[in-house]
C-alpha cells in the first residue's frame, strides 16, 4: 500500500481516531464531577500491517476500545466498609436522640427529680403534719414517675420512628435491587458483543455501593459479568435479572421487622440478621441499646413499687390509716408508673407515722422511707441514684462509642474513597494534556492528507 | 498517588468539616462554661458528676435540717429559760412567806401572783414551734397540759422524741415529752405543776400555821425544781453543739463536693480560648490554603 492513496487512508485513519480520543477526552472532563464516574481512555493499536516489496507496513491507526480505568478490588472493600459506616452513623444518629432524652447536664432530669424526691420525705419527717411538706412529697413522687413514664414513652417514639425508617429503608433496597437487575441485563446484553459496558459498570458499581450504605450485603460478579447479590448469611437479593424483594411486617411487639421471601412465596424474618447498613446500625439502636435503657428504666419503676410501699404501707397516714400504697401497685415496669391516685386526692394518706399512737408527730417512717435513698434496693447491690446515674452514662457511653466508630468508619471510607478516586477519577489537568496531544495529532494528520493532497496535485499536473 | 481536582476538594472539605466542628466544640464550652455538655461528652465523667449532685442534694438537705433543728433547739432553751426565771420567782415568793409573820394580805396577792406563774408555765409548757406543740411527744396537734379549776395539771402528750436527720441514717433525737420537763415526778424529779398548786393552796390556806407549812413544803422541791429545768437546758446545750458540728462538717464537704463536681463539669475556659484561638489560625490557613490550591488547573494557562 505504499502509494498515495495509503497515506491518505493513514491520514484518515488517525483523523478519526484522534477524533474519537478528543471525544472521550470530552467526556471525561463533561463527568469530572459525576458520582461512581470511571474515567476512560481509548485504547489506541496501530493497523492491520501488510506485506511490501520492503517488508510489512502498517496502516494507520485504529481504536482498539474504550476502557475504563478501575481497580476491581476496592469496589467489594468499599461495600463493605460503606455498610459499617451506615451502621455506625444510624445509630449514632438514633443514639443522639436517645441521648437528649436522658440530657441532665442542665440539672433537670430523672438524677435531680429522685433528690428531690427524697428530700422531701426528709422536710415531711422535721413537720410530719404539714400541709406544705406532704403535697411535697406527692409533688416530688409524681415528679419521679412522671420523669421515668416520659422517658420510657419517649424511647418508645425514638423506636416507631425507627420502624418508619426501616421502612423506607427496606423500600430503598427495593428500588436498588430492581435498579442492579436492571443494569445485570444491559451489561449481559451489551457485552455479548465483547465490547465493555464502560458507564452501565459504573451505574451498578454506584448503585452496589449506595445499597450496602443500606443493608451489608455479599456480592460477586458471575462469569457473564452479572453480578449476585446476596444479604443476610446467603439469601439472594439479585441473580442475573431476577430479584427477589424484602418486606416489613409488624411483629407482635408492634415494631416492624424485614422479611426475605423466596420465589415460592415462603417468607424467613432476617431481622436478627442484618448486622450492618443503616437497616442494622437502626435495629441495633431499636433492639438492644433502647430495650435496653427501656428494662433499666422497668427496674427502677418496680424498686420504687416493691422497695418504698412496703415501707409506706406499714406506715401510718395523718388520718391514721395504714396499708397505703405511695406508686400505684396495679400496673408494673416504667410505661404506667403513676403515684397513687388516692394519695393524691387525700394527702394524708401520706405516711409519716410508724404507729398509729404516733400520729400527727411521728416521722419515724418518713425517715424510713427516706433512708432508703442509700440502701441497696435494686437487686442487692446499687441504690435508686446509682441506678439512675448508670443509665444516664450508659446512654452517654455508648453514643461515645458510636461517634468515635462511625469517624473511624468515616475515614477509613474516605480513605478508600479518595483511593478509588486516585484509579479512577478524572483529573483535569490530565485531561487537558491529552486534549492538547490528541489535538495536535488531529492536527498533524490534517496537515498530513493536505500534504498528500498537494503531491496528488503535483502528480496530475505532469499529465496536462 | 495520583491526585486529581476531586481528591483535593474532598479532603479539604473533611479537614474544614473536623475544624468546624472542633472550634464548635470549643465555642460551647466557652459559653455554657462546662466541659460536659451531655453525657456522652465523657460517660464516666458525667456518671461522677450525677453522684456529685446526688450527695450534693442530700448534703443541703442536712444541712437544712440541722438549721431547723438549730432553731427549735434555741427556741426550747429559750423557753425552758422563762420557766427557770419563774420557778425562781415562785421560789422566792414560797421562801418570803414561810414565816407566819406575812400578812393575810400580803399572802392572797402572792397567791394571785403564783397563780399568774402557773398560768405563764403552763403557756410555756404548750408552746408552739410553727403549729406543732414541743412538749406533747408526738401529739403535736394537742396541746400538752391543761389544768382544772383546782390547778391540776394533765398531760395530753405522750412519750414521743422529735427527731432530727442529720446524716445518712443518723438522727438527733430531742425529748418532747412534756412530762420530763414539768412533771419528773416519776423518776424522783419535781412536778413543777403540783409544787406550784401545793404554793397556792398555802397561801390560800386561812389557817395560817397550816398554810405556813405546806408553803414551806415546797421551798425545798421548787429549788430542785429549778435545778431540773437547769439540767434539761443543759443537755440542749450539747445537742446543739453536735448539730453545729454536724453542720460545719456538712459545710466543709458540701465545698468538696462542689469543688469535686466543678474539676469534673467546669471547662478550663482559658485553656478553651487558646484552643479555639490556635484552631482558628489552623482554618484561617487551611482556607487560605485551599484558595491557592483549588483555583489553577491547566486550563487557566492553555490559550
Amino acid at each position: 500500500m505504499t502509494h498515495l492513496l495509503g497515506i491518505l487512508s493513514i491520514g484518515t485513519s488517525a483523523l478519526l481516531t484522534q477524533q474519537r480520543a478528543i471525544n472521550v477526552t470530552g467526556n471525561n472532563i463533561a463527568n469530572v464531577n459525576t458520582p461512581g464516574y470511571s474515567r476512560q481512555r481509548v485504547n489506541l493499536e496501530t493497523g492491520t500491517p501488510t506485506q511490501t516489496g520492503i517488508g510489512w507496513m502498517s496502516s494507520g491507526v485504529t481504536s482498539a476500545g474504550i476502557e475504563r480505568i478501575y481497580d476491581r478490588f476496592i469496589g467489594v472493600q468499599l461495600n463493605n466498609e460503606n455498610a459499617n459506616l451506615g451502621r455506625w452513623e444510624a445509630q449514632q444518629g438514633m443514639l443522639e436522640r436517645v441521648e437528649v432524652v436522658f440530657d441532665e447536664s442542665g440539672g433537670y432530669g430523672l438524677n435531680q427529680a429522685l433528690s428531690e424526691f427524697w428530700n422531701a420525705w426528709q422536710d415531711l419527717s422535721l413537720n410530719p403534719s404539714g400541709t406544705t411538706e406532704r403535697s411535697m412529697v406527692a409533688t416530688t413522687s409524681q415528679n419521679v414517675a412522671d420523669a421515668i413514664r416520659q422517658k420510657y414513652a419517649d424511647l418508645e417514639t425514638t423506636r416507631a420512628e425507627i420502624d418508619s425508617a426501616v421502612k423506607s429503608g427496606v423500600d430503598s433496597v427495593n428500588r436498588l435491587v430492581a435498579q442492579i437487575a436492571d443494569l445485570n441485563r444491559k451489561i449481559a446484553s451489551i457485552e455479548v458483543g465483547n465490547t465493555a459496558a464502560n458507564d452501565y459498570r459504573d451505574s451498578r458499581d454506584l448503585a452496589l455501593n449506595q445499597l450496602s450504605e443500606i443493608i451489608n450485603i455479599q456480592s460477586h460478579e458471575n462469569s457473564d459479568g452479572q453480578v449476585v447479590v446476596s444479604v443476610a448469611s446467603g439469601r439472594p437479593l439479585v441473580e442475573s435479572g431476577t430479584t427477589w424483594a424484602l418486606q416489613t411486617q409488624i411483629n407482635p411487639d408492634g415494631h416492624t421487622d424485614v422479611f426475605w421471601s423466596d420465589l415460592g412465596g415462603a417468607e424467613a424474618n432476617i431481622t436478627g440478621q442484618i448486622a450492618a447498613g443503616k437497616i442494622g446500625g437502626w435495629l441495633k439502636v431499636r433492639d438492644t441499646h433502647i430495650t435496653g435503657y427501656q428494662s433499666q428504666l422497668d427496674a427502677v419503676a418496680d424498686g420504687l413499687r416493691n422497695q418504698i410501699n412496703p415501707v409506706h404501707a406499714s406506715g401510718f397516714g395523718l388520718d391514721g390509716t395504714t396499708g397505703t400504697d405511695l406508686f400505684d401497685n396495679t400496673t408494673s415496669g416504667a410505661a404506667d408508673l403513676r403515684v397513687n391516685p388516692d394519695v393524691l386526692n387525700d394527702l394524708d394518706l401520706i405516711a409519716a407515722s410508724a404507729t398509729a399512737a404516733g400520729v400527727p408527730g411521728d416521722a419515724d417512717q418518713a425517715i424510713k422511707i427516706h433512708n432508703l435513698r442509700t440502701a441497696p434496693t435494686m437487686g442487692g447491690t446499687a441504690t435508686f441514684d446509682t441506678a439512675v446515674n448508670t443509665l444516664i452514662s450508659q446512654v452517654g457511653y455508648d453514643v461515645q462509642t458510636a461517634k468515635a466508630n462511625s469517624s473511624h468508619q468515616a475515614a477509613m471510607t474516605s480513605y478508600l474513597e479518595n483511593y478509588r478516586e486516585s484509579v479512577s477519577g478524572v483529573a483535569l489537568d490530565e485531561e487537558m494534556v491529552n486534549l492538547v496531544k490528541f489535538e495536535a495529532a488531529y492536527n498533524a494528520a490534517a496537515k498530513m492528507i493536505s500534504m498528500a493532497d498537494d503531491m496528488l496535485d503535483t502528480l496530475m499536473n505532469i499529465i496536462r | 498517588m495520583r491526585i486529581n481536582q476531586n481528591t483535593m476538594s474532598s479532603i479539604l472539605v473533611n479537614n474544614l468539616r473536623r475544624q468546624t466542628q472542633s472550634m464548635l466544640q470549643r465555642q460551647e464550652q466557652i459559653a455554657t462554661q462546662k466541659r460536659i455538655n451531655r453525657p456522652s461528652d465523657d460517660p464516666s465523667g458525667m456518671s461522677r458528676v450525677l453522684e456529685g449532685r446526688s450527695s450534693l442534694a442530700a448534703i443541703t438537705q442536712y444541712m437544712e435540717n440541722t438549721n431547723q433543728g438549730k432553731t427549735r433547739l434555741t427556741f426550747m432553751e429559750q423557753t425552758l429559760g422563762f420557766v427557770d426565771e419563774l420557778v425562781r420567782q415562785a421560789h422566792g415568793i414560797a421562801q418570803e412567806n414561810s414565816d407566819s409573820g406575812a400578812t393575810s394580805l400580803q399572802r392572797s396577792n402572792a397567791a394571785e401572783q403564783v397563780k399568774g406563774i402557773y398560768d405563764m408555765v403552763l403557756q410555756f409548757a404548750n408552746s408552739r414551734f410553727g403549729d406543732r406543740y414541743i412538749f406533747s411527744g408526738h401529739q403535736t396537734h394537742t396541746a400538752a397540759f391543761t389544768r382544772d379549776s383546782d390547778y391540776n395539771a394533765t398531760y395530753h402528750g405522750d412519750a414521743g422524741s422529735f427527731k432530727i436527720p442529720v446524716a445518712e441514717n443518723v438522727e438527733v433525737a430531742i425529748d418532747a415529752d412534756g412530762r420530763n420537763y414539768f412533771q419528773d415526778a416519776a423518776n424522783g424529779g419535781v412536778n413543777i405543776f403540783d409544787q406550784l398548786r401545793s404554793l397556792i393552796e398555802g397561801l390560800e390556806n386561812p389557817d395560817v400555821a397550816l398554810g405556813s407549812a405546806q408553803i414551806q413544803a415546797t421551798v425545798d422541791p421548787l429549788e430542785r425544781a429549778d435545778v431540773q429545768i437547769a439540767n434539761q437546758r443543759s443537755q440542749i446545750g450539747p445537742k446543739l453543739y453536735r448539730l453545729q458540728a454536724t453542720e460545719e462538717h456538712w459545710t466543709n464537704v458540701r465545698n468538696t463536693v462542689l469543688a469535686a463536681i466543678g474539676r469534673e463539669e467546669n471547662a478550663d475556659v482559658a485553656q478553651a480560648i487558646i484552643e479555639l484561638k490556635n484552631l482558628e489560625t489552623a482554618y484561617q490557613s487551611t482556607i487560605a490554603a485551599a484558595a491557592r490550591i483549588i483555583q489553577p488547573s491547566l486550563v487557566n494557562f492553555l490559550k
